[in-house]
């Protein structure tokens, strides 16, 4: 991504070999160039939660990709977002789509994750009662962006923040363009 | 530019009514509209049916593309199929009253939906119960009910399109059943029969019967506000004379009416009765495309079925209806009061028709998009890229003035090459202001 190209951890530059530290680490595709746009997301702010999603799926429609891939994208983009909102600090949804594929990142400087391993593991949450009684934090989050995407990344600290980034490849004959 | 047109197959557009105020411009669910030479004008193809641009014209230039009921039944035979929201205009009349009504205004026939809705829930609990262990269809369902809703999915949502009920509804059900009752028996006398779809929305593009197999007959839509003053009148001047005129009918769903399909004219009256209590009731364009957008990020995945209406207030709420809709909401609370609720046919009945494959609609989600997702081309990478240039060369507030209904789609317009940069007056006023040597200061909001 253009602003900021490193892991938040190491320095070192998050393609096309992450650092490693506290990270899950799945294959990421060739480096990709194209469309890049950034949304902000504001932390705590529900009523506007979802917003920098439905832009980032307003691009795909336009684009006319295949309608599974555009929902694939549409759940990891929201979970991220929900992320940010419910536990970051305010932060970035990014999109960069090149010819192969598409990746997207969110980004915030908030209190980070404590455990990425942990918080990968489906059920498991560390949202507060208030947010359980708005229906979140049933601990799919991650997960479910893992199931939905074709790589993930998640690089975070205590303290640090946290960036999470996935990939979607076009598949052969699948993603009519 | 290809496919511009005022009218649509949904809304007819007067021309010299319109003032070019451009009140419908920012309306439109799908961004159909355009202002061009100060006229109202509308790509064809992306309009569904959903009746926002008449309710916002100020001037009445746009109407539903219905028929006018004058000359029903001066040839051949007249079939009224009937939707329970004409029930509802007629506060303290019994269905039965205002089927009477329409008879002596010249339909031969008149159609309850009450059976049909009934067939219909059914059908629906149905496919549910069984999608619980097939895993047909994903969760949550969505309502095949209202034609703008599938419309709008078709448009702008068509990764929701295998959440959509395949069972036909109930329109399309009553439509059949004439068919295959009604029509033959004239048909063998030589006599063609003409369907009128008494409704409350400009939603008829196509006919009716034709989403299940079969012949198609004539079809027209009649809009309820258009019939209303003439079986208002039939329907005073009969309140004291006996209804023995039931006699004339022939079959029992020509008079029957129930509390169930009175409430299904509002909103969570469909999902009222179903067996199944994981549902929602989302009304309202507005509600209902943000609900659509929540669907397809994944959430509700713990609800079955939603019913949505796009109309405020469900289909009471309709463009074309008579009253208005809090009054008719207040009727169908009475109706109910007096009818309540519950079913008549059995599931067992249903039940082998619905194994018989008698419920399932004739074309599959994917003709769907065909039929209504005739979209514009898909934008390439590189053409995002000069939208986003334009965009920043514009740098204006979605004014409209443009004749798009925000800067985004004027970009997109430019970028397709059907707008002309030169229509934008914030570049305008910027540009004048540096031939007078004056900083480019932005106008004041």
């Amino acid at each position: 991504m253009a602003e900021n190209p490193n892991c938040p951890l190491c320095g070192r530059s998050l393609t096309p070999e992450p650092c490693g530290q506290n990270a899950q680490v799945t294959v990421t595709g060739s480096a990709m160039a194209g469309l890049q746009k950034s949304f902000f997301i504001k932390a705590r702010d529900f009523i506007h939660a979802g917003e920098a999603s439905i832009q980032v799926q307003n691009i795909l429609k336009s684009l006319q990709l295949e309608p599974r891939f555009i929902r694939r994208v549409a759940v990891c983009s929201y979970e991220g977002e929900m992320n940010v909102v419910m536990h970051g600090a305010d932060g970035t949804l990014s999109i960069d789509i090149g010819p192969d594929g598409l990746v997207l990142e969110v980004t915030d400087p908030g209190p980070g994750i404590a455990n990425v391993e942990q918080a990968m593991q489906m059920g498991f949450s560390t949202a507060s009662d208030e947010l359980r009684e708005m229906g979140f934090g049933a601990g799919m989050g991650l997960p479910n962006m893992k199931k939905n995407s074709d790589g993930i990344i998640v690089d975070s600290a205590p303290g640090k923040g946290a960036r999470v980034r996935m990939t979607f490849h076009f598949r052969e004959g699948s993603e009519g363009r | 530019m290809r496919s511009l047109s005022p009218s649509t197959h949904y809304v007819r557009f007067q021309e010299s009514r319109c003032t070019g105020c451009a009140a419908c411009l920012r309306v439109c669910p799908t961004k159909a509209i355009r202002i061009r030479q100060r006229r109202s004008i509308r790509i064809v193809t992306q309009c569904i049916g959903c009746g926002a641009c008449i309710l916002a014209c100020p001037a009445g230039a746009v109407s539903a593309a219905t028929r006018r009921p004058d000359a029903i039944g001066s040839s051949g035979v007249a079939i009224a199929l009937v939707s329970p929201v004409l029930y509802a205009q007629f506060p303290g009349v019994m269905p039965g009253a205002v089927l009477h009504g329409l008879r002596q205004m010249g339909f031969h026939h008149t159609v309850d939906m009450s059976f049909f809705l009934e067939m219909f829930k059914f059908a629906s609990d149905e496919f549910i119960r069984r999608n619980r262990s097939t895993a047909l269809a994903p969760w949550p369902l969505i309502s095949p009910v209202c034609p703008v809703v599938v419309r709008l999915i078709a448009h702008r949502f068509p990764s929701l399109i295998p959440h959509v009920l395949p069972v036909l509804r109930p329109a399309a059900l009553m439509a059949r059943e004439v068919r295959e009752r009604i029509i033959p028996r004239h048909a063998g006398k030589g006599i063609a029969a003409t369907l009128y779809y008494i409704n409350p929305c400009p939603t008829m593009g196509e006919p009716l019967s034709s989403e299940a197999p079969g012949l198609i007959p004539t079809e027209a839509a009649i809009a309820i506000n258009d019939i209303y003053p003439e079986l208002k009148r039939r329907i005073e001047s009969n309140i004291d004379s006996d209804l023995t005129a039931f006699s004339e009918t022939h079959f029992d769903f020509e008079i029957c009416s129930t509390g169930d399909a009175a409430f299904s004219a509002m909103s969570g009256g469909e999902i009222a009765n179903l067996e199944t209590e994981k549902t929602l009731a989302v009304h309202g364009l507005e509600e209902t495309i943000a609900y659509l957008h929540k669907i397809e990020m994944g959430r509700l995945t713990d609800i079955e079925y939603i019913e949505f209406r796009t109309c405020r207030e469900g289909c009471i709420g309709g463009v074309l209806t008579a009253v208005d809709k809090y009054v008719a909401k207040r009727n169908v609370q009475r109706m109910v009061n007096v009818f309540g609720l519950g079913r008549r046919l059995t599931r067992e009945a249903i039940l082998h028709l619905y194994d018989r494959g008698r419920f399932q609609p004739d074309k599959n989600p994917v003709v769907l998009t065909h039929l209504f997702g005739a979209r514009r081309p898909a934008l390439s990478l590189e053409d995002l890229e000069r939208i986003e240039e334009t965009l920043e060369v514009i740098a204006g507030r979605d004014c409209g003035a443009c004749g798009a209904p925000d800067c985004l789609t004027f970009a997109e317009d430019i970028v397709r090459g059907e707008a002309d940069l030169k229509e934008c007056i914030w570049l305008h006023a910027r540009n004048i202001r540096r031939d007078m040597g004056r900083p480019p200061s932005e106008p004041k909001d």
